[in-house]
């Protein structure tokens, strides 16, 4: 998927319904803080990059949206309401970073059991099967998979669950370029297909050709919101790429 | 509040999460060196409970008098039995622990909390995966009453499904300490030693404790290992068992709220404290209850069936006195054989120990102490006999009542046996092991691909 595709529909807030609203998120870590204040909107449909280097907070900030770490403060409100910790999984499902969970099963009674759990029809599986070329792994156990395969099956895993929202950090470390554009090929066409994804991405290239919208994060705190065109309008660089916008914002 | 774009995802069938913590176990090593270690364990004690048992047999073949003192719940079940025990104090840990603690090493826990189950749902299905590990724990075990029933011995069920189930209720015990202590735990390693300090602690503090004086005597209560003294006894008692059930429950309830990392820690805790309320609740209900059944086949919980009768219908409540060091041998023998089975006799019965702290009134060189006081409707006798065939009647006299003339048959004639265990030690440490090691090589066989699943995915 190209950054032409990506652009294809417009994400704007004005043409855009508000899916969720994250609205002042706070967490410290002792003394170390991880969030200050942390809000941004996430639109329907779209695909929204959580952009940051190492350690700006984007998987803290994952984490706390999907309810998984307790944040200090803020609200998460889903189309206006504020659902219950144990509710949140209704509407959302957030894939970690460099999971290898139940490395003593086989790939395929993982995969079967998400879709039993979820009461995916096969389909759906079948699906997700092939769109990430597991069906060489499936009688392989977890553990044994190569780093690649790993990342491949958490994102099946993903794209089996039902949630209206995905949430997934960094879901291209460990591709090489060729597998890097399937993987976002892939993340575009479930976007097409009705769902809304948020990313948190490190790799700023890889971040502008895949997302419709970017938060930019720094030192925990929002330094910038909104589509390429609109941080180029707000640091004055009219042909800047992502890089020398979220350079000059930070 | 429902959005019509969330998923639906209330009702999520139980079995796909059942098999995933089965096949969790399953594919562990724990499991499998836990049956391998308890082969031989369970095969040496119950050769050595079979051969001490034919020994005592040999000696009461022709004394009606000695053979009914040989019981085979005694000389054969509950020390085999005990390889269990110890397998399931030290061992068992290790394989709860499995449950849980390679999903939070491995980050799977933050995808488990996500799917659509709640928390006490997770935790159930754990502790399902807990009890079928127990199962097949109880194979060796198990097969040995196969074996002992093959070589001509008597299995009383009643008594041998008491046992049983006061192992399982053990086994379910020590699981539910290795949930929770996974569940506080980041590592395993560390689950380990937390689990093992309660189990291996309370073993210490039943060793050191028991017999002990005063308040020792009430913190050596406290052992796991005293749950199961009634099991082997052949009493089910209803309040033991309440408490049991209610730890259990307890422990898997601290599991739940531990287990969500996104729950802030305040929250947790003062879930925690609820929960040790409501067990300590029970607890004080489940030591209000005195309801016990005796499922030994020699009733050796109970008066012959005419003094129990009779002793049914003293309403008003007796009240004893007892002079005597709780660590006098005295009062050992009173309350096995007089105490205890009057407390399940009588609908109200006192007994108060003349103690002042931890020593008695007195001292044992006062000239009352080893007395016990007798006190009925106002009446009042005393005696030094610990015997229930001195006592009784002195109870009879008490309360006014004549002795009930004793029922004729049902005398318990005993289970002599002289049988030659050896020829079963190979199934122990060969064929039981060698069906484990099979079961095991079959568990990791790859799985069978639904062709459905790769119809679409379609093959490399």
């Amino acid at each position: 998927m190209t950054q032409s595709t990506a652009n294809q529909r417009d994400p704007t807030p004005e043409h855009a319904a508000v899916l969720m609203q994250v609205t002042g998120v706070t967490k410290r870590y002792g003394e170390q803080r991880a969030l200050a204040d942390v809000s941004f909107t996430v639109n329907a449909g779209e695909v929204l990059g959580l952009i940051g280097p190492n350690g700006a907070g984007k998987t803290t900030l994952l984490e706390a949206i999907a309810g998984l770490v307790p944040a200090d403060g803020g609200r998460i409100l889903w189309r206006g309401t504020s659902p219950a910790l144990p509710r949140r999984r209704e509407f959302m499902f957030y894939l970690p970073d460099g999971l290898r969970p139940w490395e003593d099963e086989y790939v395929a009674r993982v995969i079967e059991f998400f879709t039993a759990a979820h009461g995916r029809p096969a389909r759906i599986t079948a699906e997700a099967i092939g769109a990430l070329g597991l069906a060489p792994v499936l009688r392989q156990r977890v553990g044994a998979l190569s780093k690649g395969y790993g990342r491949r099956l958490m994102l099946a895993l993903a794209l089996i669950t039902p949630q209206p929202l995905l949430l997934m950090d960094e879901p291209f470390d460990g591709f090489d370029l060729r597998q890097t554009r399937e993987i976002m090929a892939v993340v575009r066409d479930v976007a097409r297909n009705g769902r809304t994804l948020v990313l948190a991405i490190h790799q700023l290239i890889d971040a502008e050709r895949v997302c419709d919208r970017f938060v930019l994060l720094a030192d925990g705190r929002v330094r910038g919101v909104g589509t390429l065109a609109e941080l180029r309008a707000q640091t004055g660089m009219a042909s800047a790429g992502l890089e020398e916008v979220f350079l000059a914002l930070t | 509040m429902r959005s019509p774009e969330a998923a639906v995802i209330r009702r999520a069938p139980f079995h796909p999460l059942l098999a995933k913590e089965l096949r969790e176990i399953v594919s562990g090593r724990a499991l499998w060196t836990m049956l391998l270690i308890l082969c031989p364990l369970v095969g040496y004690s119950f050769w050595q409970a079979v051969v001490l048992y034919g020994e005592a047999s040999s000696a009461a073949r022709d004394s009606p008098a000695l053979a009914s003192g040989l019981s085979p719940l005694d000389g054969v079940l509950v020390p085999t039995f005990g390889a269990l025990y110890v397998a399931v104090t030290l061992l068992f840990p290790f394989v709860a622990i499995r449950t849980l603690g390679r999903e939070k090493e491995t980050g799977a826990l933050r995808l488990l909390v996500q799917l659509p189950y709640r928390v006490p749902t997770l935790i159930a299905a754990k502790m399902a995966a807990i009890f079928g590990a127990w199962l097949a724990a109880l194979i060796p075990a198990a097969s040995a009453v196969v074996i002992w029933a093959v070589l001509g011995g008597h299995v009383h069920v009643p008594e041998t499904a008491n046992l049983i189930f006061g192992h399982l209720l053990y086994g379910l015990l020590v699981g539910a300490i290795a949930l929770f202590a996974a569940s506080i735990s980041e590592s395993s390693a560390t689950a380990a030693i937390v689990a093992l300090a309660f189990t291996i602690g309370s073993w210490v503090l039943d060793f050191a404790l028991a017999g002990q004086p005063g308040a020792l005597e009430w913190f050596s209560r406290l052992s796991l290992t005293q749950t199961l003294r009634t099991f082997e006894q052949g009493l089910l008692s209803i309040g033991l068992l309440l408490g049991i059930v209610a730890a259990i429950c307890g422990l898997a309830a601290l599991s739940a709220v531990w287990l969500h990392p996104g729950v802030p820690l305040r929250t947790r805790f003062m879930r925690s404290i609820a929960c040790v309320a409501a067990v300590a609740a029970v607890f004080a209900l489940a030591s209000q209850v005195r309801t016990s059944v005796d499922l030994t086949e020699d009733r050796r919980n109970s008066f012959p069936a005419a003094d129990q009768r009779a002793l049914a219908e003293l309403r008003e409540p007796l009240l004893v006195t007892v002079r005597l060091a709780p660590e006098d041998p005295r009062y050992v023998d009173l309350r096995r054989n007089v105490l205890a089975k009057l407390e399940r006799a009588l609908p109200h019965v006192g007994i108060r120990l003349a103690t002042t702290g931890q020593s008695v009134v007195g001292s044992t060189a006062d000239e009352a102490y080893g007395e016990i006081e007798y006190s009925y409707e106002g009446r009042e006798d005393k005696s030094r006999s610990t015997s229930p065939r001195e006592i009784l009647p002195l109870l009879y006299a008490l309360a006014g009542k004549p002795i009930p003339p004793p029922s004729a048959g049902g005398e318990y004639p005993g289970y002599p046996l002289v049988a030659n265990g050896r020829w079963t030690l190979p199934w122990f440490l060969v064929g039981l092991p060698l069906l484990i090691v099979i079961a095991w090589w079959r568990s990791r066989r790859p799985p069978q691909i639904a062709a459905q699943l790769i119809k679409v995915g379609g093959q490399p």
